[in-house]
């Protein structure tokens, strides 16, 4: 299971300032980024994981449309909500990511690990999916895909899919069931204290 | 038979018992592949029950009493015993190279790495498959199934459930089991792959909904196991509500 962390922390070892005109470079830049990162300030991190979380937000955050993911999880449970609690709500859930995305980083050793594949299949202009490759310790090779869409002309991830399993989609019933059975402000609350944990297994 | 009959029975009223603790929506607000989601969730929790009471205490006992290269060991002579059901599944499937691939895994694990004990296989690169009955029904057609929680078993659906039953005839633990009435690899398999699972438990313990968690992971992982690569990808435009339409950027 060690494993899965290691993809958890990979998953969102995405763009920083790369190249947004292009989905394939953005995912492979960014990943060359943050393991250039983690290479050269490895035993900082982790002594301090706060430390690697602050540097992943500033990084990553701008990369991720978490507006849209968080509508996509929200579904029609975001129907009457004020922009500001929709934005309030991305942001809990982008917290909730960047923590658990900074533990599974630091268990990669090498960049060599993962494999970058080129497009294919069901791409469009404003849509497109970046299938990529991680090589475990097993010696199996667990599929991570990012799903990005265009907005103007910069492309950004909204959702991570491991193993065919979909962030948001997993997000979505989780939050959904929350939201039916207490309310959005009462899930909002303990999203935001941490005390919600959605996370997605193989 | 005795025996099977007392253990159903048990399980039967456990449902009962726990039928009015089910908090699943509205018939017509579930999940499309979930019509069964009031039993499910009491078979869920019947399965919680039995594994916090039983199963997960043993495994626990289990990991702390054996060697993990040990436990290595025990995991790799299992998937090896399961190798046969890959085989054929891939066959069915219309993959013989893979087929192939995974008897020569078979073979050389069985006869150079004592019958399965040692995964030498993998060390030298023969790449391992994974398929199974539930997998080939979906790839000759039959995609999608009802979910249903299987008392003990857990996550399933009527495919994989049948497709699971199916893959005991082949599975020589459960031949064992069936035709000599020897339980005591069976429940030895059982007992490791539980214990194989005990990471997992925290993050179960900590979603706020565990029958939805593992719901949905189960559906979405074996959707992916049976169309591969190709799997397509969430349907996002249904996801999300006509009302945010003018926010657009």
């Amino acid at each position: 299971m060690r494993a899965l962390l290691l993809i958890l922390g990979l998953a969102w070892t995405l763009p920083a300032l790369a190249d947004t005109s292009d989905p394939v470079e953005l995912i492979r830049q960014t990943t060359g980024e943050m393991f250039a990162l983690i290479d050269a300030n490895r035993s900082e991190y982790e002594a301090d994981p706060a430390l690697l979380e602050t540097e992943l937000r500033d990084r990553l955050l701008p990369r991720l449309d978490t507006v849209y993911s968080a509508r996509l999880v929200l579904g029609r449970h975001g129907r009457g909500l004020e922009r500001e609690q929709v934005e309030a709500f991305a942001e809990a859930l982008a917290e909730l990511l960047m923590s658990r995305y900074a533990t599974g980083l630091l268990e990669f050793r090498s960049r060599d690990q993962v494999e970058i594949l080129p497009l294919a299949g069901d791409n469009t202009e404003r849509s497109t999916r970046v299938r990529t490759r991680i090589r475990l310790d097993s010696g199996n090779r667990a599929p991570v895909d990012y799903v990005l869409r265009k907005t103007g002309d910069e492309w950004r991830v909204f959702d991570v899919i491991i193993e065919g399993i979909s962030y948001v989609a997993t997000f979505r019933t989780q939050i959904g069931e929350e939201i039916r059975r207490d309310g959005f402000e009462r899930m909002l609350a303990r999203l935001e204290a941490g005390e919600i944990d959605v996370d997605i297994e193989s | 038979m005795l025996r099977l009959n007392r253990c159903l029975s048990i399980v039967a009223l456990a449902l009962l018992l726990s039928a009015c603790a089910t908090s699943a929506p509205p018939s017509d607000a579930r999940h499309p592949d979930d019509p069964w989601e009031p039993f499910n969730r009491n078979v869920h929790s019947f399965n919680e029950t039995a594994d916090r009471a039983v199963l997960r205490p043993v495994a626990r006992g289990y990991q702390a009493v054996t060697p993990g290269p040990v436990r290595t060991g025990i995991r790799n002579f299992f998937t090896n015993l399961r190798s046969p059901v890959v085989m054929l599944n891939l066959l069915l499937q219309g993959r013989p190279g893979e087929s192939l691939e995974q008897f020569e895994r078979f073979f050389v694990n069985t006869l150079y790495g004592l019958g399965g004990v040692f995964d030498l296989a993998s060390r030298g690169d023969l790449p391992r498959h994974e398929a199974d009955l539930g997998t080939t029904f979906g790839n000759w057609g039959w995609e999608e199934s009802r979910y249903l929680v299987l008392p003990f078993f857990g996550p399933s659906t009527v495919r994989d459930g049948l497709g699971f039953y199916g893959d005991t005839f082949i599975n020589p633990v459960w031949e064992l089991a069936r035709e000599e009435g020897s339980y005591g690899l069976l429940g030895l398999n059982i007992i490791q792959i539980r214990a194989n699972l005990l990471p997992l438990d925290a993050q179960i313990e900590d979603a706020f909904d565990s029958y939805l968690f593992l719901r949905d992971a189960y559906l979405q992982r074996r959707q992916f196991l049976i169309q591969g690569e190709e799997s397509g990808l969430p349907d996002y435009d249904a996801f999300l509500d006509d009302d945010f339409d003018d926010w657009d950027d």
